[in-house]
Parts: C-alpha cells; sequence; structure tokens
C-alpha cells in the first residue's frame, strides 16, 4: 500500500514538474526554478521512500554505515514538498501560459499532496472520504477561476477584482496559521 | 498541532496567493481556492484525556511462545488513532511494520519473545487524526515487561544412578521391596504377604515361593547451568542452551517425583537446594531468568574452585550443561569427581573463536581446539561421562548411552 502511494506521489511531482516547465525555457529564473523543483521532487520522494527513522542505535554501526543514516535523517528532516510547491507555482508563473494551464497544475498539484499525506501516514485512501465534497469545491472553485482568467480583460475587469480577493484570502489564510 | 499535511496546504495555499497578487494572474488564486477550503474547515480542538491500556495475554512467557497484546483506546473522541509499536530486543511482532489495526476501540497484536529474560515489549506509538487529517497529535507509551523462561530442551528419558537414597520414588533400585518391577522369586517365610506366593513355582518345588520385587526409590539430581560464557550468536550462545537443556532436564526429573537442585554457575554461584513439585519447577526457572540477565554483566570474577555443600547432597547425581571454557569450572567438576559424585557432563560448545583467514589465526585456532580437545581427555580420564549437544535435538539422543540401564557409580 505505502509503495503505491509513493510510487503515485513520485509519477504526481514528475507530472507537476513537467507541466509547469512546458513550454521550455532557457536560462535566467526559470532554470533555476526547474532545477529546484527537480531536486526537491527527488528528495520528497525519497524522503517517502526512507519512511520513519529505524529503532535500533546507530552505535554498532560502521563509519558508512553512520554516514549512509545522518544523510537519511537529514533527507527526513527537510519539507522538500513544500519547496516544491513554491518552485513549481513560481516556475508556471515564468511562463505566459493558458489560465487551463495552470488550473490543471493546481489540481495536479493537490493530488499530489495527497498522495504524499498518504503515503507518510501508511493511510488508505478511505480515510480522505470525508473531505471529498471540499475538495469537489474547491476544484470547482479552481475551475471557475481558470475560467475568469480566460475572458477577455479592459480595464475594472475581473481579473482586477480576483486580485484583490486573492490578497483578503491570503491575509486570511496567513491569519489562520499564525495562532498555531 | 498541524499535521505535515495541513502544512503543505498552507504552502500550496500562500504560494498560490502571493504569485497571484505579484502577477496578477487570478488563476493562480484559484489554484489556492482547494486548499483555503480544506483548512477553513480545521477546528484547533482536542480530547480532553485519552485513555491507553495494553496489557500482554501473559508476563510469563517461553522463549517462542506466541503471545498477544491488547492495546484499548478510549476518549479519543471522534479522532482516529493510528496505533506503531517499536519493539525492543527480542520482541518480534507478528505484523510487518509494526502497525497495529484498531477495530472498536482495541487492536490486539500477537508477538513472540525470542531470547530468554526480562523483557521489554518496547514502545507504543499513538497517532491522534482529526476527521480532516490537518490536525494530528503523538504520544508514547511504555509497553509492559514480560519475563521470557527458557525453553525447556525436549527430554522424555533419565539418567538414573545404580545406588540410590533410601526414600520412596518411582525408580527401581537393586534392593527388593513394594514396588512394581518382579525381580525373581524366593522361598516364603513366615511374615511375608500371602498374595505374593506364587503358585506355579511353589506346586513345581514343593515348597511355598514368593514373588520379589525391586523397591522405588527417589534419587537427588542437581543441575549445574554454566552461563559463564556468552559468546556466539545471540539466541543460541552456550549460556542459552545450557539454561534451555538445564530446563529440560529439570522438567523431565520433577516428572518423576526427583529432588531437583539447579547451581547456575557464572561470575558468582546461585543455586536453588533440591526439592520437587511445580512450584519448585518455576522456583529454579526464575532463578535462570534472574541470572540470564547478569550474563552479559561484567563484573569482578570470583576465585573458588568448590560448590557449597548445601547446593549438593551425598549421593546426588550431578548433570553438568558447560561449554568448559571456564577453568574454574573445569577445576570444580574434578573437585566433585574427587569428591565421589557421579557426574555426567553436557557440552554446549557450539562455537569457536572467528578470525581472519591467514596462517596465524588457522594456527591460534587449531592450538585452541587441541586445548578444549586435552580438557575433555582429562575430565574422561577421570571417569567423567561427556557427551555433546548442540541444542537442536532432544537430549535423549546424546543421553542415550546412559538412558538404557542404572549408571554406576565409581568411586
Amino acid at each position: 500500500m505505502t509503495a503505491r502511494t509513493t510510487g503515485a506521489a513520485g509519477m504526481l511531482a514528475a507530472v507537476c514538474v513537467a507541466w509547469s516547465a512546458l513550454p521550455l525555457r532557457h536560462g535566467g529564473l526559470a532554470g533555476m526554478f526547474l532545477a529546484v523543483a527537480i531536486a526537491c521532487a527527488l528528495l520528497s520522494v525519497a524522503r517517502l521512500a526512507l519512511g520513519r527513522s529505524p529503532d535500533e542505535a546507530s552505535a554498532y554501526l560502521n563509519t558508512v554505515q553512520q554516514s549512509a543514516r545522518s544523510v537519511a535523517d537529514l533527507i527526513r528532516l527537510c519539507p522538500w514538498a513544500e519547496v516544491m510547491i513554491v518552485a513549481v507555482l513560481a516556475l508556471e508563473a515564468q511562463h505566459p501560459s493558458p489560465p487551463w494551464h495552470t488550473g490543471l497544475l493546481g489540481a495536479a498539484l493537490l493530488a499530489y499532496l495527497f498522495a504524499c499525506h498518504l503515503a507518510e501516514s501508511r493511510s488508505r485512501l478511505a480515510v480522505l472520504r470525508p473531505q471529498a465534497p471540499l475538495i469537489a469545491v474547491g476544484l470547482g472553485l479552481l475551475a471557475l477561476a481558470a475560467g475568469a482568467a480566460a475572458l477577455p480583460s479592459g480595464k475594472g475587469s475581473a481579473a482586477d477584482v480576483l486580485a484583490v480577493l486573492a490578497g483578503v484570502a491570503a491575509v486570511a489564510v496567513a491569519g489562520m496559521v499564525i495562532p498555531v | 498541532m498541524l499535521s505535515a499535511h495541513a502544512q503543505r496546504l498552507i504552502t500550496l495555499a500562500l504560494a498560490g496567493l502571493v504569485i497571484a497578487v505579484i502577477t496578477r494572474r487570478p488563476e493562480f488564486a484559484g489554484v489556492a481556492a482547494p486548499a483555503v477550503l480544506l483548512l477553513a474547515v480545521r477546528r484547533p480542538e482536542r480530547p480532553a484525556r485519552v485513555g491507553v491500556t495494553a496489557s500482554p495475554s501473559g508476563t510469563k512467557l517461553t522463549e517462542g511462545e506466541r503471545a498477544e497484546l491488547t492495546v484499548t483506546v478510549a476518549g479519543n473522541r471522534g479522532f482516529s488513532v493510528d496505533l506503531l509499536i517499536h519493539p525492543r530486543y527480542a520482541v518480534v511482532p507478528e505484523t510487518p511494520d509494526g502497525e497495529l489495526a484498531m477495530h472498536g476501540g482495541r487492536s490486539a497484536l500477537p508477538f513472540q519473545v525470542t531470547r530468554t529474560g526480562r523483557r521489554s515489549l518496547g514502545v507504543l506509538e499513538i497517532t491522534l487524526w482529526d476527521r480532516w487529517r490537518l490536525t494530528e497529535g503523538h504520544a508514547t507509551v511504555e509497553l509492559p515487561i514480560v519475563d521470557c523462561y527458557p525453553m525447556p530442551a525436549a527430554q522424555r528419558q533419565r539418567v538414573v544412578l545404580s545406588r540410590l537414597p533410601s526414600r520412596l520414588g518411582e525408580h527401581p533400585s537393586r534392593s527388593s521391596g513394594e514396588g512394581l518391577e518382579f525381580t525373581g522369586v524366593r522361598e516364603f517365610v513366615p511374615g511375608d504377604r500371602q498374595r505374593r506366593i506364587n503358585w506355579p513355582a511353589t506346586t513345581r518345588r514343593g515348597r511355598l515361593q514368593l514373588n520379589t520385587f525391586a523397591a522405588e526409590r527417589t534419587q537427588n539430581v542437581v543441575i549445574i547451568a554454566d552461563a559463564s560464557s556468552d559468546v556466539g550468536e545471540p539466541g543460541s550462545t552456550p549460556a542459552d542452551l545450557a539454561f534451555r537443556g538445564a530446563a529440560g532436564a529439570a522438567r523431565a526429573y520433577l516428572a518423576v517425583r526427583d529432588r531437583v537442585g539447579v547451581i547456575v554457575y557464572q561470575r558468582s554461584v546461585r543455586w536453588v537446594s533440591p526439592g520437587l513439585g511445580a512450584r519448585h519447577f518455576y522456583r529454579i526457572m526464575n532463578l535462570m531468568l534472574v541470572e540470564h540477565a547478569v550474563v552479559a554483566d561484567r563484573g569482578r570474577y570470583s576465585p573458588f574452585t568448590r560448590l557449597p555443600r548445601a547446593a549438593l547432597p551425598p549421593g546426588s547425581l550431578i548433570l553438568v550443561f558447560s561449554p568448559l571454557l571456564d577453568r574454574r569450572l573445569v577445576e570444580t567438576v574434578r573437585d566433585l569427581r574427587e569428591r565421589g559424585f557421579s557426574m555426567l557432563i553436557i557440552d554446549v560448545l557450539n562455537t569457536e573463536p572467528s578470525g581472519s583467514n591467514d596462517s596465524l589465526s588457522g594456527l591460534a585456532r587449531r592450538i585452541w581446539r587441541m586445548e578444549q580437545e586435552a580438557i575433555r581427555f582429562s575430565l574422561r580420564e577421570l571417569g567423567i561421562p561427556l557427551v555433546s549437544w548442540d541444542g537442536q535435538q532432544s537430549l535423549d539422543e546424546p543421553l542415550a548411552p546412559y538412558t538404557r540401564r542404572a549408571m554406576v557409580i565409581r568411586q
């Protein structure tokens, strides 16, 4: 079960990075974001594959084994998935891609996050059942936003209104996090 | 606290919204929308008190015995519970990754303890999740300690001495008495019981003849378990084999109502004086359990070669389970033989020094083997029978030459 969800997470990470990198642009920030996204995608999958740190003490391991364990602990320590999300979105922002392209990327990123969670917690897909209606509504909003962005813009366009709403929502999300 | 899943959703929401504002592209706000919606339903609440009970099906087990750990979680109030066991040394849970499945607030995990000793079962890690998987809580519970007795070796036949003390028991002795084993016919003398008259012999000889029977006696058995050498693979070291053999022999002799005592020989000597009965068997097992815990202790050797008289009743049969690596024990065995005890050594040495394959290591190993052979030869020369036991087979096989007939004591 865990191997399957880890594999799914790996495939979704690859899809997200590839999708956000298209069409390919060389040099500048795009190249840097692409390199960061690829590295973080690989490390996030490695983190899922490594699982929890072993229980046995490392006192009896040789130097090579202790070094390997230190590297594995370092991989477990860092939030590679979060960095990959930021890098992928930044890479997508570098391209003048159509709104539906970004919308599909958002859906793939969401699927990647759920796959990561299932692999990490070794849970079955059924644990996401209570969230299914919310996910459906969220995807609907995503489609709406992509559709609104696809409308021809002019003065006082919907895009400006959505930008203001996005700013308000960003403040709200930050507010949700700060008490924690 | 926020789960890792929630932290990733927050990252997605913030990144999408910030990029939407900076680039003035509303589709990025749409990317953040599902994450914002999922985070909006989170309620930072926690159950007031969660009760966890973990109890094994038994606290006294034998090596390899299958037992069950029952974990009950109460008061989790709609939070789902994930259980993960981190077993300690020699505890083998029958689940591949240590995860326990909960059914109605209760979970059962079969496990085995594979090595003698007082063993902690490990640590139970409990993770609570809210229904949105956005809040998680962790707790760890130390699992109970169980006593793991050595697995008694199989033994059906027993070594019996030719001369037994005059106490009622189950072994036929040389002297005639009130037992069940027929020994011969003799002439009737006044005072004999009439029901023992052998009528066919009486008819043939013309005088009253009487059947005679062997008296049934008990014997004192003292088992010496040498735990001074804990070398080799854990779980099948000479000390482990000595304890298993001693437990098997103690069980076999107590089953026929012999008086059995045990001496555990390591850096110091502890013993249980000869006794009989099921309770005495557990006294012996408890001694071995406690002594196994100090096998690895690096305490100081006590320079003795004589065992205490209280632990050795005169005329006892002494069974020694030893790898004969400790010179003190070899001297003690010689001393006991000189004191006139009948002894039998069960050699449990199943390993030899490891080392590289160069000529010097090979030479050292050859010298070591020759020394071991010399020790065994000198003991045989003293009239002490010596058999080898690998810990796998039944004890009946190495002891077969001595269980077919009564063992004659040579003074």
